[in-house]
Protein backbone atom coordinates (compact mmCIF):
# COMPACT_ATOMS: atom_id res chain seq x y z
CA UNK A 1 0.00 0.00 0.00
CA UNK A 2 1.01 3.32 -0.36
CA UNK A 3 1.64 5.94 2.00
CA UNK A 4 -1.07 7.93 1.21
CA UNK A 5 -3.38 5.20 0.34
CA UNK A 6 -2.21 3.94 4.11
CA UNK A 7 -2.59 7.56 5.59
CA UNK A 8 -6.65 7.46 4.09
CA UNK A 9 -7.09 3.65 5.22
CA UNK A 10 -5.82 4.75 9.03
CA UNK A 11 -7.85 7.80 9.20
CA UNK A 12 -10.96 5.93 7.89
CA UNK A 13 -10.80 3.24 10.08
CA UNK A 14 -10.35 5.14 13.08
CA UNK A 15 -13.34 7.52 12.34
CA UNK A 16 -15.35 4.68 11.67
CA UNK A 17 -14.39 3.09 14.62
CA UNK A 18 -15.14 5.90 16.91
CA UNK A 19 -17.95 7.21 14.82
CA UNK A 20 -19.86 3.73 15.93
CA UNK A 21 -18.48 3.66 19.06
CA UNK A 22 -20.27 7.17 19.61
CA UNK A 23 -23.05 6.38 18.33
CA UNK A 24 -23.96 3.16 21.12
CA UNK A 25 -22.97 5.58 24.00
CA UNK A 26 -25.38 8.25 22.20
CA UNK A 27 -28.07 6.03 21.71
CA UNK A 28 -27.95 4.81 25.62
CA UNK A 29 -27.59 8.29 26.74
CA UNK A 30 -29.65 10.54 25.14
CA UNK A 31 -33.08 9.09 26.68
CA UNK A 32 -31.85 9.63 29.79
CA UNK A 33 -30.38 13.07 29.81
CA UNK A 34 -33.78 14.16 28.41
CA UNK A 35 -35.25 12.40 31.34
CA UNK A 36 -33.11 14.41 33.46
CA UNK A 37 -33.93 17.66 31.77
CA UNK A 38 -37.52 16.99 32.28
CA UNK A 39 -37.76 15.79 35.46
CA UNK A 40 -35.88 18.59 37.03
CA UNK A 41 -39.12 21.09 35.30
CA UNK A 42 -41.57 19.04 36.81
CA UNK A 43 -40.24 19.05 39.76
CA UNK A 44 -39.84 22.72 39.61
CA UNK A 45 -43.28 23.22 38.20
CA UNK A 46 -44.20 21.19 41.25
CA UNK A 47 -42.90 23.54 43.80
CA UNK A 48 -44.24 26.72 42.55
CA UNK A 49 -47.77 25.70 42.01
CA UNK A 50 -48.32 23.23 44.90
CA UNK A 51 -50.39 19.96 43.94
CA UNK A 52 -49.92 19.42 40.87
CA UNK A 53 -50.00 15.93 39.76
CA UNK A 54 -49.54 16.40 35.69
CA UNK A 55 -48.03 19.60 34.02
CA UNK A 56 -48.25 20.24 29.96
CA UNK A 57 -46.51 22.85 27.75
CA UNK A 58 -49.09 25.26 26.69
CA UNK A 59 -46.51 27.98 24.91
CA UNK A 60 -43.14 28.33 24.31
CA UNK A 61 -40.61 31.18 22.70
CA UNK A 62 -36.98 32.36 23.78
CA UNK A 63 -36.31 32.81 27.07
CA UNK A 64 -39.97 32.05 27.82
CA UNK A 65 -41.92 29.24 28.87
CA UNK A 66 -45.53 28.66 30.08
CA UNK A 67 -46.72 25.00 31.68
CA UNK A 68 -50.06 24.64 33.32
CA UNK A 69 -50.23 22.57 36.26
CA UNK A 70 -52.95 20.33 36.67
CA UNK A 71 -54.33 17.53 39.86
CA UNK A 72 -55.45 14.63 39.73
CA UNK A 73 -58.87 15.24 37.88
CA UNK A 74 -57.64 17.53 35.14
CA UNK A 75 -58.46 20.84 37.04
CA UNK A 76 -56.17 23.81 36.15
CA UNK A 77 -54.39 24.93 39.47
CA UNK A 78 -52.38 27.62 37.68
CA UNK A 79 -49.75 28.61 35.75
CA UNK A 80 -45.83 27.61 35.58
CA UNK A 81 -43.52 30.56 34.15
CA UNK A 82 -40.17 29.64 33.01
CA UNK A 83 -37.21 32.00 31.97
CA UNK A 84 -33.93 33.37 31.43
CA UNK A 85 -32.47 36.41 31.06
CA UNK A 86 -29.19 37.93 32.07
CA UNK A 87 -28.57 38.44 36.05
CA UNK A 88 -25.62 40.23 37.36
CA UNK A 89 -22.98 38.03 35.44
CA UNK A 90 -24.15 35.99 34.04
CA UNK A 91 -27.81 33.78 32.56
CA UNK A 92 -30.21 33.24 35.12
CA UNK A 93 -32.87 30.52 34.69
CA UNK A 94 -36.36 31.04 37.24
CA UNK A 95 -39.60 29.27 37.81
CA UNK A 96 -42.28 30.72 39.21
CA UNK A 97 -46.00 29.61 39.41
CA UNK A 98 -49.64 31.93 39.47
CA UNK A 99 -53.02 30.91 40.58
CA UNK A 100 -55.27 30.64 37.22
CA UNK A 101 -56.43 34.38 36.90
CA UNK A 102 -52.73 35.70 37.34
CA UNK A 103 -53.60 37.67 40.25
CA UNK A 104 -51.27 35.79 43.00
CA UNK A 105 -47.99 34.75 43.27
CA UNK A 106 -47.45 31.16 44.78
CA UNK A 107 -43.79 30.80 44.58
CA UNK A 108 -40.81 31.26 43.06
CA UNK A 109 -37.12 29.12 42.39
CA UNK A 110 -34.08 29.49 40.76
CA UNK A 111 -33.20 26.62 38.42
CA UNK A 112 -29.81 27.82 37.22
CA UNK A 113 -27.62 30.86 38.15
CA UNK A 114 -23.93 32.16 38.27
CA UNK A 115 -24.09 35.41 40.84
CA UNK A 116 -21.30 36.30 42.86
CA UNK A 117 -20.78 33.48 45.43
CA UNK A 118 -22.21 34.37 48.93
CA UNK A 119 -23.82 37.47 47.91
CA UNK A 120 -25.93 37.27 44.54
CA UNK A 121 -26.02 33.57 44.42
CA UNK A 122 -27.87 33.82 47.83
CA UNK A 123 -30.89 34.02 45.25
CA UNK A 124 -31.21 30.49 45.59
CA UNK A 125 -31.28 31.04 49.14
CA UNK A 126 -35.05 30.39 51.17
CA UNK A 127 -34.09 32.16 54.16
CA UNK A 128 -32.74 34.86 52.77
CA UNK A 129 -34.54 35.61 49.54
CA UNK A 130 -36.87 32.55 48.06
CA UNK A 131 -39.04 33.13 51.12
CA UNK A 132 -40.27 36.44 50.63
CA UNK A 133 -41.48 35.26 47.09
CA UNK A 134 -44.49 33.76 48.42
CA UNK A 135 -48.31 34.19 48.13
CA UNK A 136 -47.50 37.86 46.38
CA UNK A 137 -50.43 39.62 45.15
CA UNK A 138 -50.11 40.49 41.60
CA UNK A 139 -53.12 42.99 41.16
CA UNK A 140 -49.76 46.04 40.61
CA UNK A 141 -46.30 45.26 39.68
CA UNK A 142 -43.97 43.89 42.07
CA UNK A 143 -41.64 46.61 44.04
CA UNK A 144 -38.18 45.82 45.64
CA UNK A 145 -38.17 46.70 49.18
CA UNK A 146 -35.06 48.65 50.07
CA UNK A 147 -33.12 48.69 52.62
CA UNK A 148 -34.28 44.40 53.27
CA UNK A 149 -36.59 44.03 55.95
CA UNK A 150 -36.36 41.38 58.34
CA UNK A 151 -39.26 39.12 58.21
CA UNK A 152 -41.93 38.49 55.04
CA UNK A 153 -44.80 40.15 57.38
CA UNK A 154 -43.11 43.38 57.19
CA UNK A 155 -43.55 43.73 53.74
CA UNK A 156 -46.54 44.58 51.85
CA UNK A 157 -48.24 42.59 49.68
CA UNK A 158 -46.69 43.52 46.24
CA UNK A 159 -43.43 44.13 47.84
CA UNK A 160 -40.14 42.03 47.50
CA UNK A 161 -37.29 41.63 49.46
CA UNK A 162 -34.04 43.31 48.81
CA UNK A 163 -30.57 40.81 49.26
CA UNK A 164 -28.17 42.69 51.60
CA UNK A 165 -25.18 43.74 49.17
CA UNK A 166 -26.99 42.06 46.12
CA UNK A 167 -28.79 44.73 45.13
CA UNK A 168 -28.55 43.98 41.36
CA UNK A 169 -29.24 40.20 41.34
CA UNK A 170 -32.52 41.14 43.46
CA UNK A 171 -33.41 43.16 40.51
CA UNK A 172 -32.89 41.48 38.18
CA UNK A 173 -34.69 38.71 39.30
CA UNK A 174 -37.92 41.05 40.16
CA UNK A 175 -37.79 42.65 36.53
CA UNK A 176 -37.40 39.25 34.94
CA UNK A 177 -40.48 37.93 37.02
CA UNK A 178 -42.44 41.77 36.30
CA UNK A 179 -41.57 41.33 32.38
CA UNK A 180 -43.15 37.42 32.16
CA UNK A 181 -45.76 38.51 33.80
CA UNK A 182 -46.95 41.31 31.38
CA UNK A 183 -45.59 38.40 28.71
CA UNK A 184 -47.65 36.28 29.97
CA UNK A 185 -50.95 38.27 30.62
CA UNK A 186 -50.47 39.39 26.92
CA UNK A 187 -50.52 35.51 25.27
CA UNK A 188 -53.37 34.73 27.62
CA UNK A 189 -55.37 37.81 26.06
CA UNK A 190 -54.82 36.27 22.44
CA UNK A 191 -56.14 33.04 23.64
CA UNK A 192 -52.52 31.64 23.04
CA UNK A 193 -52.61 29.81 26.14
CA UNK A 194 -55.47 27.63 24.66
CA UNK A 195 -58.69 26.52 26.73
CA UNK A 196 -60.27 28.87 29.06
CA UNK A 197 -60.66 27.70 32.64
CA UNK B 1 12.12 4.30 25.07
CA UNK B 2 12.29 5.22 28.98
CA UNK B 3 14.59 3.03 31.09
CA UNK B 4 12.75 4.04 34.64
CA UNK B 5 11.85 1.28 36.62
CA UNK B 6 8.22 1.46 37.00
CA UNK B 7 7.51 2.67 40.32
CA UNK B 8 9.89 5.87 39.01
CA UNK B 9 7.25 5.94 35.84
CA UNK B 10 4.52 6.40 38.18
CA UNK B 11 5.68 8.97 40.81
CA UNK B 12 7.09 10.95 38.26
CA UNK B 13 3.95 12.37 38.26
CA UNK B 14 3.45 13.22 41.59
CA UNK B 15 6.03 15.76 41.59
CA UNK B 16 8.99 15.74 39.33
CA UNK B 17 6.70 16.36 36.05
CA UNK B 18 3.31 17.28 37.91
CA UNK B 19 1.25 18.55 34.79
CA UNK B 20 0.11 21.39 37.10
CA UNK B 21 2.89 22.48 39.30
CA UNK B 22 5.88 21.56 37.32
CA UNK B 23 4.97 21.49 33.43
CA UNK B 24 1.96 24.59 33.48
CA UNK B 25 -0.10 22.32 31.30
CA UNK B 26 -4.17 21.83 31.75
CA UNK B 27 -4.61 25.30 33.60
CA UNK B 28 -7.97 26.34 32.16
CA UNK B 29 -9.63 23.19 34.09
CA UNK B 30 -7.98 23.63 37.08
CA UNK B 31 -8.70 27.23 37.55
CA UNK B 32 -12.23 27.03 36.30
CA UNK B 33 -13.30 24.17 38.71
CA UNK B 34 -11.69 24.18 41.46
CA UNK B 35 -14.25 26.96 43.41
CA UNK B 36 -15.89 23.57 45.33
CA UNK B 37 -13.78 20.68 46.29
CA UNK B 38 -16.07 17.91 44.47
CA UNK B 39 -16.29 19.78 41.02
CA UNK B 40 -12.64 19.37 41.27
CA UNK B 41 -12.46 15.79 42.21
CA UNK B 42 -15.03 15.10 39.21
CA UNK B 43 -12.95 16.98 36.95
CA UNK B 44 -9.86 15.07 37.88
CA UNK B 45 -11.81 11.61 37.27
CA UNK B 46 -13.09 12.91 34.30
CA UNK B 47 -9.81 14.16 33.24
CA UNK B 48 -7.72 10.69 34.50
CA UNK B 49 -10.67 8.37 32.57
CA UNK B 50 -9.87 9.80 29.11
CA UNK B 51 -6.07 10.17 29.61
CA UNK B 52 -5.72 6.67 30.89
CA UNK B 53 -8.42 5.51 27.82
CA UNK B 54 -6.56 7.36 25.11
CA UNK B 55 -2.91 6.42 26.39
CA UNK B 56 -3.50 2.44 26.13
CA UNK B 57 -5.21 2.64 23.07
CA UNK B 58 -2.66 5.11 21.03
CA UNK B 59 0.39 2.91 22.94
CA UNK B 60 -1.84 -0.28 21.05
CA UNK B 61 -2.52 1.33 17.50
CA UNK B 62 0.73 3.10 17.48
CA UNK B 63 2.33 0.57 15.09
CA UNK B 64 -0.47 1.16 12.47
CA UNK B 65 -0.72 5.02 12.27
CA UNK B 66 1.54 6.56 9.96
CA UNK B 67 3.26 9.67 11.10
CA UNK B 68 2.12 12.18 9.51
CA UNK B 69 -1.66 11.59 10.62
CA UNK B 70 -0.41 10.62 14.25
CA UNK B 71 -1.85 13.79 15.53
CA UNK B 72 -5.16 13.79 13.35
CA UNK B 73 -5.59 10.25 15.14
CA UNK B 74 -4.87 10.88 18.58
CA UNK B 75 -7.67 13.87 18.71
CA UNK B 76 -9.89 11.86 17.37
CA UNK B 77 -9.01 8.87 19.92
CA UNK B 78 -9.25 12.01 22.58
CA UNK B 79 -12.38 13.44 21.49
CA UNK B 80 -14.05 10.00 21.32
CA UNK B 81 -13.01 9.58 25.35
CA UNK B 82 -14.21 13.17 26.34
CA UNK B 83 -17.81 12.25 24.75
CA UNK B 84 -18.02 8.89 26.69
CA UNK B 85 -17.03 11.16 29.50
CA UNK B 86 -19.36 14.33 28.88
CA UNK B 87 -22.60 12.07 28.05
CA UNK B 88 -22.25 9.69 31.22
CA UNK B 89 -22.16 12.63 33.29
CA UNK B 90 -24.47 14.38 31.98
CA UNK B 91 -26.90 11.08 32.41
CA UNK B 92 -26.03 9.88 35.35
CA UNK B 93 -24.66 13.05 37.50
CA UNK B 94 -26.78 15.41 36.05
CA UNK B 95 -25.49 18.46 39.17
CA UNK B 96 -21.91 17.78 38.51
CA UNK B 97 -22.47 18.07 34.69
CA UNK B 98 -24.58 21.48 35.02
CA UNK B 99 -21.86 22.43 37.56
CA UNK B 100 -18.47 21.47 35.09
CA UNK B 101 -20.44 23.20 32.12
CA UNK B 102 -18.17 23.44 28.70
CA UNK B 103 -15.14 22.37 31.09
CA UNK B 104 -15.86 18.97 30.46
CA UNK B 105 -16.02 18.83 26.57
CA UNK B 106 -13.28 21.25 26.66
CA UNK B 107 -10.89 18.23 28.13
CA UNK B 108 -10.56 17.50 24.43
CA UNK B 109 -8.11 20.68 24.65
CA UNK B 110 -5.97 19.80 27.62
CA UNK B 111 -2.78 20.41 26.61
CA UNK B 112 -1.94 17.32 29.32
CA UNK B 113 -3.66 14.97 27.47
CA UNK B 114 -2.54 15.24 24.24
CA UNK B 115 1.46 16.26 25.19
CA UNK B 116 1.40 12.70 26.97
CA UNK B 117 0.42 11.06 23.61
CA UNK B 118 2.69 12.40 21.29
CA UNK B 119 5.41 12.32 24.40
CA UNK B 120 5.16 9.16 25.85
CA UNK B 121 2.03 6.86 25.28
CA UNK B 122 3.20 6.82 20.98
CA UNK B 123 6.58 6.03 22.38
CA UNK B 124 6.54 3.25 24.76
CA UNK B 125 5.09 0.56 25.33
CA UNK B 126 1.22 -0.11 26.48
CA UNK B 127 1.89 -1.14 30.19
CA UNK B 128 4.57 2.04 30.53
CA UNK B 129 1.99 4.34 29.14
CA UNK B 130 -0.88 2.94 31.73
CA UNK B 131 1.81 3.81 34.48
CA UNK B 132 2.81 7.09 33.09
CA UNK B 133 -1.16 7.80 32.43
CA UNK B 134 -1.93 6.74 36.44
CA UNK B 135 0.83 9.06 37.58
CA UNK B 136 0.03 12.15 35.46
CA UNK B 137 -3.50 11.67 36.45
CA UNK B 138 -2.45 11.51 40.24
CA UNK B 139 -0.83 14.30 39.87
CA UNK B 140 -3.43 16.38 38.04
CA UNK B 141 -6.02 15.51 40.55
CA UNK B 142 -3.67 16.12 43.29
CA UNK B 143 -3.21 19.60 41.77
CA UNK B 144 -7.13 20.39 41.63
CA UNK B 145 -7.43 18.82 45.29
CA UNK B 146 -5.80 20.88 46.61
CA UNK B 147 -6.22 23.86 44.87
CA UNK B 148 -10.05 23.06 45.56
CA UNK B 149 -9.65 22.33 49.03
CA UNK B 150 -7.59 25.84 49.85
CA UNK B 151 -10.63 27.93 47.73
CA UNK B 152 -13.74 26.05 49.14
CA UNK B 153 -12.23 26.26 52.97
CA UNK B 154 -11.21 29.69 52.69
CA UNK B 155 -13.84 30.87 50.33
CA UNK B 156 -17.19 29.26 51.94
CA UNK B 157 -15.94 27.91 54.89
CA UNK B 158 -16.53 24.34 54.10
CA UNK B 159 -15.04 21.31 52.88
CA UNK B 160 -17.17 19.14 50.25
CA UNK B 161 -19.82 21.30 51.86
CA UNK B 162 -19.45 20.34 55.32
CA UNK B 163 -18.94 23.04 57.72
CA UNK B 164 -15.29 23.23 58.85
CA UNK B 165 -14.86 26.44 60.32
CA UNK B 166 -16.50 28.07 63.32
CA UNK B 167 -19.63 30.41 63.68
CA UNK B 168 -16.72 33.31 63.95
CA UNK B 169 -15.62 32.47 60.42
CA UNK B 170 -16.18 35.40 57.50
CA UNK B 171 -16.02 33.44 54.13
CA UNK B 172 -13.20 35.16 51.83
CA UNK B 173 -15.22 35.68 48.73
CA UNK B 174 -12.60 36.67 46.32
CA UNK B 175 -11.38 32.62 46.74
CA UNK B 176 -14.29 31.16 45.34
CA UNK B 177 -14.29 34.61 42.84
CA UNK B 178 -11.81 34.02 39.28
CA UNK B 179 -9.82 36.28 40.44
CA UNK B 180 -9.10 34.03 43.80
CA UNK B 181 -8.09 30.87 41.41
CA UNK B 182 -5.43 33.38 39.96
CA UNK B 183 -3.81 34.52 43.01
CA UNK B 184 -3.81 30.86 44.53
CA UNK B 185 -2.65 29.04 41.92
CA UNK B 186 0.39 31.44 41.49
CA UNK B 187 1.18 31.50 45.05
CA UNK B 188 1.19 27.77 45.03
CA UNK B 189 3.53 27.94 41.39
CA UNK B 190 5.89 29.92 43.65
CA UNK B 191 5.81 27.32 46.51
CA UNK B 192 6.30 24.55 44.34
CA UNK B 193 8.99 26.26 42.88
CA UNK B 194 10.81 27.09 46.16
CA UNK B 195 10.62 23.54 47.65
CA UNK B 196 11.83 22.33 44.09
CA UNK B 197 14.85 24.87 44.12
CA UNK B 198 15.56 24.06 47.79
CA UNK B 199 15.98 20.29 47.47
CA UNK B 200 17.94 20.68 44.65
CA UNK B 201 20.40 22.76 46.08
CA UNK B 202 20.60 20.33 49.09
CA UNK B 203 21.25 17.84 46.36
CA UNK B 204 23.76 20.24 44.85
CA UNK C 1 -29.74 46.81 21.55
CA UNK C 2 -29.34 43.02 22.75
CA UNK C 3 -26.18 42.61 20.55
CA UNK C 4 -24.16 45.69 21.51
CA UNK C 5 -25.13 44.06 24.94
CA UNK C 6 -24.02 40.96 23.94
CA UNK C 7 -21.04 42.65 22.63
CA UNK C 8 -19.69 44.50 25.52
CA UNK C 9 -20.67 41.26 28.07
CA UNK C 10 -18.18 39.27 26.01
CA UNK C 11 -15.30 42.07 26.34
CA UNK C 12 -15.59 43.29 30.14
CA UNK C 13 -18.39 41.29 32.36
CA UNK C 14 -17.76 37.67 31.05
CA UNK C 15 -14.04 38.17 29.71
CA UNK C 16 -13.26 35.16 27.59
CA UNK C 17 -9.43 34.96 30.16
CA UNK C 18 -10.44 36.47 33.41
CA UNK C 19 -13.83 35.02 33.68
CA UNK C 20 -14.06 31.97 31.87
CA UNK C 21 -10.49 31.06 32.09
CA UNK C 22 -10.06 29.69 28.40
CA UNK C 23 -6.86 30.39 26.43
CA UNK C 24 -4.54 30.44 29.86
CA UNK C 25 -1.78 28.91 28.22
CA UNK C 26 -1.16 31.86 25.26
CA UNK C 27 -2.14 34.73 27.76
CA UNK C 28 0.75 33.00 29.80
CA UNK C 29 3.06 32.18 27.12
CA UNK C 30 2.89 34.84 24.50
CA UNK C 31 2.57 38.38 27.02
CA UNK C 32 6.06 38.69 27.88
CA UNK C 33 6.04 41.77 25.36
CA UNK C 34 3.35 43.73 23.97
CA UNK C 35 3.25 43.90 19.93
CA UNK C 36 3.35 40.13 20.16
CA UNK C 37 0.68 40.17 22.36
CA UNK C 38 -1.36 42.45 19.97
CA UNK C 39 -0.36 39.69 17.28
CA UNK C 40 -1.87 36.63 19.18
CA UNK C 41 -4.85 38.93 20.15
CA UNK C 42 -5.44 39.71 16.74
CA UNK C 43 -4.73 36.18 15.22
CA UNK C 44 -7.41 34.71 18.10
CA UNK C 45 -10.25 36.93 16.97
CA UNK C 46 -9.66 36.84 13.22
CA UNK C 47 -9.96 32.49 14.01
CA UNK C 48 -12.82 32.84 16.41
CA UNK C 49 -14.97 34.53 14.15
CA UNK C 50 -14.27 32.13 11.29
CA UNK C 51 -14.96 29.22 13.69
CA UNK C 52 -17.97 30.91 15.37
CA UNK C 53 -19.67 30.88 11.46
CA UNK C 54 -18.52 27.71 10.84
CA UNK C 55 -19.21 25.97 14.12
CA UNK C 56 -22.71 27.20 14.23
CA UNK C 57 -23.20 26.58 10.73
CA UNK C 58 -22.53 22.63 11.42
CA UNK C 59 -24.57 22.73 14.65
CA UNK C 60 -27.58 23.92 13.31
CA UNK C 61 -27.13 22.27 9.57
CA UNK C 62 -25.84 19.07 10.17
CA UNK C 63 -25.66 17.79 13.87
CA UNK C 64 -29.05 19.25 15.24
CA UNK C 65 -30.95 18.38 12.04
CA UNK C 66 -29.44 14.78 11.79
CA UNK C 67 -29.78 14.02 15.71
CA UNK C 68 -26.32 13.74 15.82
CA UNK C 69 -25.24 15.89 18.91
CA UNK C 70 -22.77 13.21 20.47
CA UNK C 71 -20.59 14.01 17.27
CA UNK C 72 -20.28 17.50 18.57
CA UNK C 73 -17.15 17.05 20.55
CA UNK C 74 -15.56 15.12 17.57
CA UNK C 75 -16.58 16.94 14.60
CA UNK C 76 -15.82 21.13 16.48
CA UNK C 77 -12.63 19.32 17.63
CA UNK C 78 -11.63 18.38 13.62
CA UNK C 79 -12.98 21.11 11.99
CA UNK C 80 -11.26 24.13 14.18
CA UNK C 81 -8.17 21.74 13.15
CA UNK C 82 -8.79 21.99 9.55
CA UNK C 83 -9.84 25.48 9.75
CA UNK C 84 -6.48 26.58 11.42
CA UNK C 85 -5.18 25.35 8.61
CA UNK C 86 -6.91 26.33 5.83
CA UNK C 87 -6.79 29.88 7.70
CA UNK C 88 -2.90 29.61 7.93
CA UNK C 89 -2.66 28.43 4.44
CA UNK C 90 -4.95 30.86 2.81
CA UNK C 91 -3.04 34.03 4.64
CA UNK C 92 0.18 32.86 3.37
CA UNK C 93 -0.82 32.94 0.10
CA UNK C 94 -2.61 36.36 0.22
CA UNK C 95 -0.72 38.39 2.26
CA UNK C 96 2.64 37.39 3.32
CA UNK C 97 3.06 40.40 5.44
CA UNK C 98 0.39 39.35 7.57
CA UNK C 99 1.17 36.13 7.98
CA UNK C 100 4.64 37.35 9.02
CA UNK C 101 2.91 38.96 11.69
CA UNK C 102 0.75 36.34 12.60
CA UNK C 103 1.86 32.92 10.68
CA UNK C 104 3.72 31.79 13.99
CA UNK C 105 1.26 32.13 16.52
CA UNK C 106 -1.62 30.16 14.11
CA UNK C 107 -0.38 26.58 15.07
CA UNK C 108 -0.51 27.32 18.46
CA UNK C 109 -4.32 27.99 18.66
CA UNK C 110 -5.35 24.87 17.05
CA UNK C 111 -5.10 22.90 20.66
CA UNK C 112 -6.04 26.49 22.19
CA UNK C 113 -9.24 26.41 24.54
CA UNK C 114 -10.51 29.41 23.48
CA UNK C 115 -11.22 28.18 20.75
CA UNK C 116 -13.25 25.29 20.93
CA UNK C 117 -14.50 26.66 23.92
CA UNK C 118 -16.05 29.16 21.65
CA UNK C 119 -17.50 26.59 19.59
CA UNK C 120 -18.81 24.94 22.75
CA UNK C 121 -20.38 28.03 24.14
CA UNK C 122 -22.01 29.22 21.43
CA UNK C 123 -23.55 25.75 20.85
CA UNK C 124 -24.76 25.21 24.72
CA UNK C 125 -26.36 29.20 24.85
CA UNK C 126 -28.53 28.26 21.39
CA UNK C 127 -27.28 31.50 19.80
CA UNK C 128 -28.47 32.43 16.39
CA UNK C 129 -26.28 33.06 13.58
CA UNK C 130 -25.67 36.54 13.99
CA UNK C 131 -25.34 36.37 18.14
CA UNK C 132 -22.94 33.98 16.86
CA UNK C 133 -20.93 36.14 15.20
CA UNK C 134 -21.03 38.80 17.24
CA UNK C 135 -20.11 36.57 20.25
CA UNK C 136 -16.66 35.08 18.38
CA UNK C 137 -15.87 38.75 17.54
CA UNK C 138 -16.62 39.93 21.15
CA UNK C 139 -14.66 37.10 22.64
CA UNK C 140 -11.70 37.14 20.30
CA UNK C 141 -11.24 41.60 21.36
CA UNK C 142 -11.82 40.58 25.15
CA UNK C 143 -9.33 37.84 24.70
CA UNK C 144 -7.06 40.20 22.98
CA UNK C 145 -7.54 43.13 26.01
CA UNK C 146 -6.52 41.11 28.65
CA UNK C 147 -3.77 39.93 27.03
CA UNK C 148 -2.35 43.20 25.96
CA UNK C 149 -3.17 44.43 29.52
CA UNK C 150 -0.74 41.79 30.81
CA UNK C 151 1.62 42.44 28.45
CA UNK C 152 1.75 46.45 29.03
CA UNK C 153 2.44 45.23 32.88
CA UNK C 154 4.76 42.23 32.24
CA UNK C 155 6.75 44.47 30.87
CA UNK C 156 6.84 46.91 33.47
CA UNK C 157 7.59 43.82 36.16
CA UNK C 158 10.45 43.10 34.57
CA UNK C 159 12.06 45.88 36.41
CA UNK C 160 10.57 45.10 39.44
CA UNK C 161 12.48 43.05 42.01
CA UNK C 162 9.99 39.87 42.06
CA UNK C 163 11.18 36.90 44.48
CA UNK C 164 12.65 34.51 42.79
CA UNK C 165 10.61 31.54 43.40
CA UNK C 166 7.19 33.63 41.70
CA UNK C 167 9.05 34.42 39.16
CA UNK C 168 7.24 34.11 35.51
CA UNK C 169 4.45 31.60 35.83
CA UNK C 170 3.23 32.23 39.27
CA UNK C 171 3.49 36.47 39.29
CA UNK C 172 2.08 36.58 36.26
CA UNK C 173 -1.08 34.48 37.56
CA UNK C 174 -1.11 37.21 40.85
CA UNK C 175 -1.29 39.74 38.40
CA UNK C 176 -4.12 37.92 36.17
CA UNK C 177 -5.92 37.64 39.52
CA UNK C 178 -5.93 41.20 40.25
CA UNK C 179 -6.87 42.00 36.80
CA UNK C 180 -9.91 39.73 37.30
CA UNK C 181 -10.59 41.72 40.75
CA UNK C 182 -10.47 44.81 38.55
CA UNK C 183 -12.67 43.36 35.76
CA UNK C 184 -15.23 42.17 38.57
CA UNK C 185 -16.24 45.95 38.46
CA UNK C 186 -17.59 45.68 34.63
CA UNK C 187 -20.76 43.41 36.20
CA UNK C 188 -24.21 44.53 36.58
CA UNK C 189 -23.10 46.84 33.66
CA UNK C 190 -25.66 44.93 31.46
CA UNK C 191 -28.93 45.05 31.60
Amino acid sequence: MSLSARMIFVLTMVGLISGSLLSVVGLLTTERIELNRLREIEAAITVVIPGTVTSVKLYEEEKFTVYAGQDGEGMALGYAVYASGTGFQDIIKLMFGTDPAIQRLNSLTILEQKETPGLGAKITDALAFLRFWEKKDLSRPLTLRKPAAGSPEELATSEINTITGATISSEKVLQMVNLSLERLRVIKQEGKLGKEE
Amino acid sequence: MSSKSLTAEYLKGLWDENPVFRQLLGMCPVLAVTNAVINGIAMGLAASFVLILSSVVVASIKKLIPAQVRIASYIVVIATFVTIADRVMAAYFPPISKALGPYVPLIVVNCIILGRQEAFSSRNSVGRALIDALGMSTGFILALLILSSIREVLGAGTFLGYQVMGPWFKPWIIMILPAGAFITLGILLGIALAIEQRTRRGRA
Amino acid sequence: MDLLMLFIAAIFVQNYVLYYFLGICPFLGVSKRIDSAVSMGMAVTFVMTITAVVSWMINHWILIPFKLDYLQIVSFILVIAALVQLVEMFIRKISPPLYQALGIYLPLITTNCAIMGLALLTALRNYNFIHAVIFGVGSGLGFTLAIVLMASIREQLDLADVPEPLKGAGIALIVAGIMALAFTGFSGMIT
